[in-house]
């Protein structure tokens, strides 16, 4: 066992962080700051992802056939935890969950269709599971698509939640194909990867907490051909398993947190109290950045642990990434809440507000914390796992 | 980041399980519930020097086997998970300092440790002092006075690490517990781990190191207590999985409420989180690197997860938690004594808080 990166991992890391310092401009925050924006989809965030695609980042992990950079899991992860650092919504579910998923499951038409696009940074995949009566139950979705015998599927129905969905060009729809009674809630359920122009899609905004728009997205008799289902028919609740395995690590990574401790550290470093005391110096500032700091070393290390375990055996360890899962999200909100202490009132004021704190970052980021508790997986089925494959004990009841 | 576990780390490990889980039952550990009898089985002890495992991190000069600090964490971890009658703690510790700091004149009771013939032990506390890195037991002219608390098999011990101050100076040195200048006043600790309050009046003592030695030492030791209770802990969370799972209320195992699932499943998360930063530090420990800040993380998360998880497996056994017939109570007496021992989680963060006001911003550079 040695806790330490490689050389060329070390170098790697500088590189990344170089590179997207440059790329982050002031009128490329200028575009993220604006309320529901922040996950990109303006003119400049579309040229970012060109730019990216064009020097090979988006590849990074991806095999040399589909022109990827072929680097493992612990580089993998050393790019997502840069990339969240300097702040950039980049859309790993697209490049990271969803195309690799495709890789998988997919047939060759889709895959020389899509898979270009994804690694030049040209287009982007929103998710469509939920569904109004559909969440945590995933599998209870109703969304119908019937097959005819000229080989289309007609699609009906409604999906929640389905973010980016206002600049993605495909949706990767989760939808009932086969008969619930015979087959199964989970055994009558197929993937489709259908583009969003396709007649009979229309979407509505749905304006969250954190300032992120998400969509209301209606399906109604959208006709699809069958080289678009994803894996076999009504076999779609594998390709949901496998994406949703990768979302995980990259959904709580120690990057946005430890960018933010470091900015809070410099702001009580270089602010002074009425007793020419500075703030960095106060015993329960002190007490507040060591408390984030001892959560945060555990995020750390336990992201790592993952990536480490993709890279040896080609999966997560369950009982671990539900873990993961859980404290990262779970302690970032409790961390944050005592960095914004430290910062005082004026964390409350918005991004375009005069007379904010470190621009007003820690009162959007309050606010999109609360989804990563319960989204990807909400954080009770993730205890349920691990008290299943970890602990060996039995099922929890369910009604 | 190679988290992979050696062959050799795993043959370590399945020794020390072995000899340490044939000899340590519930049954065995209940004779040291009394003042009675002391809590050390000399029988178990002779097994370990026999398997050489004492000497599993003194030089093969020695007659140890060569091995490093993480080794012998891994053995630490397992007499933690069955809360061994040993003082393997003090003695391994205290060894490796000699052998960094000490000189040819050393090298009979590295022999004899490594043999099983000679316990060593450490004093550290201090009454009434909350800085562990600054004594007040003084050094002058080679004669050291003052008094330390809780320093653990005194009565044993062929040789005694000191942790104390000279002309101002933090620095380690050796003394000799049977001379007549140091009395010893027998503790009754909450684990009945043999300990004592030691005075010193003038007694001899031999410098071995400087600040930088004692930071040496320390960091070990701290980190060395963490590694037994990750073994400790994760014992703790098996007995509530499996005792969950059997125990039926309601006609149906109390383990398939999701309220009593979830509780075991952050304890889990807190075992996971703690074996992490605790095989952080060793690494950095162990590659010689500069472990400061790592060990402060792993000895608060050890106070942390150790006291959650402590409460949490009592709370969830219910009556049977307590009951001294059953093995769980016995860790709860451990998981508090090294949640104080050597910092607590408070003192290690106010450790950590001045090092990040010192400009200690950043989680990976
Ligand atoms: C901003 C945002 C973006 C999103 N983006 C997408 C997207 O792009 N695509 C997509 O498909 N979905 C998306 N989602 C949906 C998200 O995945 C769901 O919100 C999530 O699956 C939870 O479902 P729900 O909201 O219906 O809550 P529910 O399932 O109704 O859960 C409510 C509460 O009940 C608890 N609960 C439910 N079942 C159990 C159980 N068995 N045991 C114990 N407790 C239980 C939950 O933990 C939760 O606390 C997004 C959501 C938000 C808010």
């Amino acid at each position: 066992m040695k806790l330490a990166f490689t050389q060329e991992q070390e170098q790697l890391r500088r590189d990344i962080r170089a590179y997207m310092q440059e790329l982050m401009t002031d009128e490329l925050r200028a575009e993220l700051h604006q309320d529901f924006k922040g996950e990109g989809g303006g003119p400049l965030w579309k040229e970012c992802m060109r730019k990216l695609g064009r020097d090979g980042w988006i590849g990074l992990g991806w095999p040399k056939e589909y022109g990827g950079m072929e680097k493992g899991p612990m580089e993998q992860y050393i790019f997502f935890a840069e990339v969240a650092k300097a702040g950039f919504p980049f859309p790993f579910l697209t490049s990271e969950s969803v195309g690799p998923a495709l890789a998988s499951f997919g047939d060759e038409d889709l895959k020389n269709e899509v898979i270009p696009k994804i690694l030049s940074g040209a287009t982007n995949i929103c998710i469509g599971y939920s569904e109004p009566g559909a969440g945590t139950d995933l599998a209870s979705l109703k969304t119908r698509a019937v097959k005819g015998d000229d080989g289309y599927y007609t699609i009906n129905g409604q999906k929640m939640w389905t973010s980016l969905a206002e600049f993605a060009d495909y949706i990767w729809l989760a939808a009932r194909t086969g008969d619930e009674e015979k087959l199964g809630k989970h055994g009558s359920i197929s993937m489709f990867l259908i583009p969003m122009d396709t007649p009979g899609i229309s979407i509505t905004p749905v304006y969250t907490l954190g300032s992120v728009r998400t969509n209301a997205t209606y399906l109604q008799d959208v006709r699809v051909h069958e080289s678009r289902l994803v894996g076999a028919e009504n076999a779609g609740w594998k390709v949901i398993m496998s994406q949703l395995n990768r979302e995980r690590l990259a959904l709580v990574s120690h990057g946005p947190s430890t960018a933010f401790l470091r900015k809070v550290c410099e702001y009580a470093a270089d602010t002074t109290l009425p007793n020419g005391e500075r703030l960095l110096d106060q015993d329960w500032v002190k007490m507040n950045l060591a408390k984030a700091r001892q959560g945060f070393e555990a995020i750390r290390m336990i992201c790592y642990k993952q990536a480490y375990e993709i890279a040896k055996t080609g999966n997560l360890d369950m009982a671990e990434a539900s873990s993961a899962k859980i404290f990262g999200s779970e302690f970032l909100v409790e961390a944050t809440r005592g960095l914004m202490e430290v910062l005082g009132y004026a964390s409350t004021m918005h991004m375009g507000s005069q007379h904010n704190v470190l621009g007003g970052e820690m009162e959007r980021m309050y606010r999109t914390l609360s989804i990563l508790t319960f989204g990807g997986g909400t954080n009770e089925i993730q205890r349920d796992i691990i008290s299943i494959f970890g602990l060996s004990m039995p099922r929890p009841m369910r009604a | 980041m190679d988290f992979t576990i050696t062959d050799e780390e795993r043959d370590i490990t399945t020794l020390a399980s072995q000899i340490l889980t044939d000899n340590v039952s519930p049954q065995d550990l209940h004779q040291y519930d009394s003042r009675d009898i002391t809590r050390f089985d000399a029988a178990l002890w002779g097994q370990l020097a026999e398997s050489g495992l004492l000497g599993i991190a003194i030089s093969e000069d020695h007659g140890g086997m060569g091995f490093g600090f993480g080794h012998l964490c891994l053995l630490i971890e397992e007499c933690g998970r069955v809360l061994a009658p040993v003082p393997v703690v003090p003695t391994c510790l205290s060894a490796l300092a000699i052998q960094q700091f000490g000189g040819a004149a050393d090298s009979a009771v590295l022999a004899d440790v490594v043999s099983g013939k000679a316990v060593l032990s450490a004093a550290i506390h201090e009454d009434c002092n909350d800085d562990i890195y600054a004594p007040t037991c003084e050094v002058a002219a080679g004669r050291l006075t003052g008094a330390k608390h809780g320093v653990p098999y005194f009565e044993q011990a062929q040789s005694l690490l000191v942790v104390a101050v000279e002309g101002g100076e933090t620095g380690l040195y050796l003394a000799d517990p049977a001379h007549e200048s140091a009395q010893g006043t027998a503790l009754w600790t909450t684990t009945m781990e043999p300990q004592s309050y030691v005075t010193f009046a003038g007694t001899p003592a031999r410098k071995l190191g400087d600040a930088a030695a004692v930071t040496w030492f320390l960091e070990r030791y701290i980190t060395a207590l963490c590694a037994y209770q990750v073994g400790a802990c994760e014992k703790m969370l098996r007995l509530t999985a499996e005792y969950t799972t059997e125990r039926q209320q309601f006609g149906v195992p109390i383990a398939s409420f999701q309220a009593v699932g979830h509780r075991a499943a952050n304890c889990y998360i807190d075992a996971t989180c703690l074996r992490l930063v605790v095989q952080q530090a060793v690494s950095k420990l162990d590659a010689g690197e500069d472990a400061a800040t790592a060990v402060n993380v792993a000895k608060s998360w050890c106070g942390d997860a150790s006291h959650r998880i402590s409460t949490s497996t009592q709370h969830l056994h219910g009556g049977m938690g307590v009951d001294r017939d059953y093995s769980l109570w016995r860790y709860a007496l451990w998981a508090k004594q090294n949640e104080l021992q050597l910092g607590s989680t408070t003192y290690h963060l106010r450790q950590l808080g001045d090092a990040i006001a010192a400009g200690d911003f950043d989680i990976d550079l």
